[in-house]
């Protein structure tokens, strides 16, 4: 027992140094892990891979990957090529807190020199004037918007959020690859890789004091909460939408700051000021931190073709009501020709030089630097100054001059003599590696590191500690070459001093109890209510098809319907829209209908009915559970016969229903859900019982009408009579204590509209609140005897109007531009 | 010569507007050589309008709101101007293209009068290989810039087809340098296109021409709408040069300059959004009277 303790604990440390040992052996220079020398930081860590996949790194890449999927299911999208844009490597990247304390003062440098010549560009345009910067060099950058020319921006700040991105140098040294200023994405996988690290190796937070990243933030958040005029701001995350790429990120994001997630939309500028469409009305938005490219930001200031955007938002900016992170133009700076300007800018205005260099960069539209570039071509790269492709180049991204030959070289210095503003030169960069899992074992791969950092509620700069590493495919160390990167990793800054466990979450006391979580945009209530409608269409159209499969058609002929009920499904089913009308009602006919219904691409069938629900569910996806979102995502079930894939789908309907009914908060989203599918499910009673439940209907009919409503049990447990048809339309139609029946579902319909916000303080009812009363009262004094055909069309059409006098009243219908772009030439 | 100008928009709507928000370009700029003596805007059946904040761009932009359902919209500006402007002469000391192209590359003036903004491709006129060395032909960069500025124009007013029915108004250069046909718009976005090309600073003029000639002449082509030409900076000393490659000739007497951008984009006359119409109808007419007395002088 003694000895077998030992070699366990032994095991991880023989691992880890033989690792190391045999991935620097073979090493070049310029390795983190080897640079670090018998480093017990990284030790440490691979004790810790060690610990929990012994001597197998593969087992640690999977479970890793395990992990980094878990998480991604909850706000990634399954399905889409862009799913995870670079899977996680198992090895973080480590650095000391002493090196990155370097890195972070330069960082902050960086964002607070930016800041000052974007404000100066945008203001006094001083620089220019003392020759620090040439005018072209603004003007030729496409992300200088000269609208924003002038404008104060509220708040006082362009920049709010920036990231840049770093490499490692093969000595060690660390500098400035590229800026992003405009709308930088990135740190919600920084937040879901050091989710999955913790998660696959627990210990390592505490073996290496892992600077956390909580903090961070919370900072950005209460920077931005600051920098507006009320004291408690509502703030939004403006997304261009779920097409965009990085959507599942922002909406993560938006979860974890507690913004309100919103589309362009959902936002109106009215009086100069900007508020978010929700059911309750208008209602104030502070701040935005967009992730959109800014010349979309507005139609009206900006670009007029663009459909995402806020008409009127410059002008709420102008007014000082709205804090915009970051402000439109602030991503001047990003061209490659500025990194040619910042040493000087930086030295002249602060009196020192930057802690992380650039780029070393050469604008072509500068006399000298154009000769020596010209001079100096073959060992350089030349590229476009300001990310727009020059005549005399073939790509977007910096090449190598000496790769430049014959025609293709003579018809870049033809070009460079007519529009030198057009290109830089730049040195070549070569970058440090760092240990990847590959299937060889450990591998050394170049990698850039993508830093983030935030203004905090004193204005000062906080930097994100880590961030995430993007590694690259090839060996080539090569920046210029490496490209978006293969594998992202976690970046861990590890120092002697435990690090106190913060989270985002505030003190107890400071926060005021709020039982109404806050605003629902009546875009995400639209989505809520059709998510509800959908499932319950789904559902019952599901309902029908196993009626039919399991009574008549598989079934011996014993316990078959009759052909008359056979037909009246077989119409439900056609009025739905779910398949068209088959040959004859043998069959071989009616698989064939059954198996339109259940899955055809060309009719409402239960494929597309899911189809149309995911696609809905995505589109809201920062409100909705994990589960629930996993559920809905599941890939349509293949195996067995129809049989088995309908009672796969039921299942998964019923799990839906169930997580929605039990699971869900019971806030203004829920209701617009249930209020979906009780609208449908009322539909649906409201059809079959004319169908199937009228007078001169026989026993199938009946029986049928009960499995429809899901009532057997309950109709068994009442009468013990048998089948008769007046009790039967009572059970499924009137009787409010029955859960399926027509009843129940327009008393919720009343309460869900009763509990909704209403606009007037007159206390009179609104009109979607009319309707449904009115529909109450029919079916309150209605007698199952009596009741007919047209009244029961009469309440079909009623609900019909009801459902467009909740959208109406709730939600953003024709608020959308139907034209954006430019009118007219006259 | 002064010049009273009423330039009318309306748009009839299928269905109700909602409400709108558009940007109104209408009102004429100052520049050297114009001055706007009297202006109204006349918007009917209702809107409510108040200037943009100062957008430092070359161009009077009025925010036009209509928060009443309407069926149409009709927009009417209203100018008197005067316009003393003679045509820049040509000669052999004029700076050369190369040493143009060269200062605009230096030049410390980053507003949106200064040459820098117009050195580069914009939204609506990227730069264009096949058209640049077509208009190289005219751009050899020792020549005397004015007289290099003029050759081309005339030739493009010579090689190109005016046609309304050609293109239309989001006709990349490119297609209507193909097709060798368009309206004043394609004609001056090829000759920007040009210019930029050869690294020149160039930019795009809408506003009007004279609609009834002087005794004697022939009518200008562009009369019975808004025309576009295209501005050429000249170096310092020079500054903005007009050329209207549709005519053949320098801006001078007969033009009027409503606003000045890198592309039609930044300076269309009227856009914005409209919410809840269904197709639009436009009609536009423009009328460019010169003052009697004028005339009869």
């Amino acid at each position: 027992m003694a000895t077998l303790t030992a070699t366990t604990l032994l095991d991880p440390s023989i691992h880890a140094r033989r690792w190391i040992a045999d991935y620097c052996a073979k090493r070049r220079a310029g390795d983190v892990l080897c640079d670090a020398g018998e480093s017990v930081a990284w030790t440490a860590m691979f004790e810790e891979i060690a610990t929990v996949a012994g001597d197998d790194l593969g087992q640690a890449r999977e479970r890793v990957q395990h992990h980094a999927d878990d998480i991604g299911t909850g706000f990634s999208i399954p399905g889409d090529t862009e799913e995870r844009p670079w899977p996680l490597s198992p090895v973080p990247l480590l650095i000391d807190s002493a090196e990155w304390a370097h890195i972070s003062a330069g960082v902050v440098q960086r964002a607070e020199l930016l800041e000052h010549v974007v404000a100066d560009l945008y203001g006094d345009a001083k620089l220019v004037e003392k020759g620090l910067i040439p005018a072209a060099l603004t003007a030729g950058s496409p992300y200088y918007l000269r609208p924003m020319a002038g404008l104060q921006p509220p708040g006082d700040h362009h920049l709010y959020f920036v990231a840049f991105d770093l490499g490692r140098g093969p000595t060690g040294e660390w500098r400035v690859l590229a800026d992003h200023l405009r709308a930088p994405a990135g740190a919600g996988y920084a937040l879901e890789n050091r989710l999955a690290i913790s998660r696959a190796f627990g210990g390592l937070q505490t073996k290496l004091n892992i600077e956390r990243h909580a903090p961070f933030f919370a900072a950005f958040r209460d920077g931005l909460a600051a920098a507006c005029r009320r004291s408690e701001p509502r703030i939004g995350l403006l997304t261009p939408g779920r097409y965009s790429i990085s959507y599942a990120e922002q909406a993560h994001l938006a979860r974890y700051l507690g913004f309100l997630f919103v589309e362009g939309a959902d936002l109106a500028a009215l009086e100069d000021k900007l508020y978010v469409r929700t059911i309750g009305g208008l209602k104030r938005i502070d701040a935005i931190w967009h992730r959109i490219d800014p010349r979309f930001l507005d139609p009206l200031a900006l670009d007029s073709h663009s459909q995402i955007g806020v008409p009127g938002l410059v002008d709420v900016m102008a007014a000082g009501n709205t804090v915009v992170a970051n402000a439109p133009g602030a991503g001047v700076p990003e061209s490659a020709a500025f990194a040619a300007f910042l040493p000087r800018i930086c030295a002249r205005e602060t009196g020192r030089d930057l802690i992380l260099p650039n780029i070393a960069t050469w604008w072509c539209g500068q006399e000298r630097a154009r000769a020596s570039v010209i001079e100096d071509l073959d060992n350089l790269l030349i590229g476009p100054a300001f990310g727009v492709q020059p005549l005399g180049l073939d790509s977007l991204n910096p090449v190598p001059g000496a790769e430049i030959t014959g025609a293709a070289r003579a018809r870049l210095l033809a070009d460079i003599a007519l529009r030198p503003q057009d290109y830089v030169g730049q040195e070549i960069v070569r970058l440090s590696t760092m240990p990847v899992v590959t299937e060889a074992g450990l591998v050394p791969r170049p990698f850039t590191l993508r830093v983030f950092a935030a203004r905090g509620a004193d204005g000062q700069w906080t930097v994100m500690p880590g961030g995430f590493a993007r590694i690259g495919a090839a060996p080539d160390v090569r920046a210029s070459v490496m490209g978006e990167g293969t594998w992202s990793a976690d970046v861990a800054i590890h120092g002697p001093e435990p690090v106190d466990a913060v989270s985002l979450l505030p003190p107890a006391d400071t926060v005021h109890i709020r039982r109404n979580p806050g605003t629902l945009p009546s875009r995400v209530a639209d989505n809520f209510f059709w998510l509800g409608r959908y499932l319950e269409r789904g559902e019952a159209l599901l309902n029908i098809i196993r009626v039919m499969l399991g009574n008549s058609i598989d079934a011996d002929a014993g316990g078959a319907l009759g052909p008359e009920t056979i037909g009246r499904l077989v119409g439900l089913v056609i009025n739905g829209g779910g398949a068209t009308k088959p040959a004859s009602l043998k069959r071989t006919d009616l698989m064939q209908f059954v198996r339109t219904a259940l899955e055809s691409e060309e009719t409402h069938s239960v494929r597309a009915i899911n189809r149309l629900a995911r696609g809905i569910g995505k589109g809201s996806r920062d409100r909705l559970a994990a589960d629930f979102v996993r559920l809905l995502d599941a890939p349509y079930p293949t195996r067995g016969g129809m049989l088995d894939r309908t009672g796969s789908l039921q299942r998964r309907y019923a799990a839906l229903a169930g997580l929605s009914a039990e699971h869900m908060g019971r806030t203004a989203a829920w209701r617009f859900h249930d209020l979906g599918r009780r609208i449908e499910r009322a539909l649906t009673m409201a059809r079959a019982v004319p169908t199937f439940g009228m007078a001169g209907t026989g026993t199938d009919d009946l029986s049928t009408l009960l499995d429809l409503a899901d009532s057997q049990i309950s109709y068994r447990q009442r009468y013990l009579t048998g089948i008769a048809r007046v009790p039967v339309v009572d059970l499924v139609a009137l009787d409010p204590g029955n859960p399926r029946s027509l009843a129940y579902q327009i008393e919720r319909i009343v309460e869900h509209l009763r509990a909704l916000p209403v606009l007037g303080d007159d206390g009179m009812e609104e009109d979607q609140q009319a309707q449904a009363n009115t529909l109450l009262a029919g079916v309150l004094t209605a007698n199952a005897a009596r009741l007919s055909e047209p009244t029961l069309k009469q309440a079909e059409r009623r609900l019909y109007g009801l459902s467009d006098a909740i959208a109406r009243r709730y939600f953003l219908q024709g608020a959308e531009p139907l034209r954006a772009a430019g009118m007219t030439l006259a | 010569m002064i010049y009273d100008i009423r330039h009318i928009t309306r748009f009839d709507y299928q269905g109700s507007v909602r409400f709108a928000r558009c940007n109104l370009r209408l009102q004429p700029i100052d520049w050297p050589g114009q001055e706007l003596l009297d202006y109204k805007l006349v918007i009917s059946p209702s809107g409510r309008t108040f200037p943009a904040r100062a957008e430092a761009g070359l161009a009077h932009v009025m925010r036009l709101v209509v928060e009443d359902p309407v069926k149409f919209l009709s927009i009417e500006s209203i100018s008197r101007i005067a316009v003393d402007r003679p045509a820049p002469v040509p000669s052999a000391d004029d700076p050369t293209l190369a040493e143009v192209a060269a200062a605009a590359r230096v030049s410390r003036d980053p507003s949106a009068a200064g040459p820098a903004a117009y050195l580069f491709p914009s939204p609506r006129i990227p730069l264009d290989r096949d058209i640049g060395e077509w208009c190289a032909a005219d751009l050899q960069p020792d020549r005397p810039v004015l007289e290099a500025g003029m050759a081309l124009a005339q030739r493009i007013r010579r090689e190109f087809q005016f046609d309304t029915e050609a293109t239309l108004i989001d006709t990349s250069p490119h297609e209507a340098f193909v097709k060798r046909a368009g309206v004043c718009q394609d004609l001056a976005q090829i000759m920007i296109t040009g210019l930029r090309t050869a690294g020149l600073p160039a930019a795009y003029a809408s506003g009007y021409i004279r609609t009834i000639p002087p005794p004697g002449k022939t009518r200008l082509v562009g009369a019975d709408a808004t025309h576009a030409w295209v501005l050429l900076w000249c170096g310092a000393r020079i500054g903005w040069v007009g050329l209207d490659p549709t005519n053949g000739i320098w801006m001078a007497n007969d033009h009027i300059i409503m606003a000045i951008g890198r592309d039609y984009g930044d300076i269309a006359p009227i856009d914005g959004i409209v919410l809840g119409a269904g197709a639009q109808k436009l009609d536009v007419s423009v009328d460019v009277a010169p003052e009697v007395e004028e005339v009869a002088a």
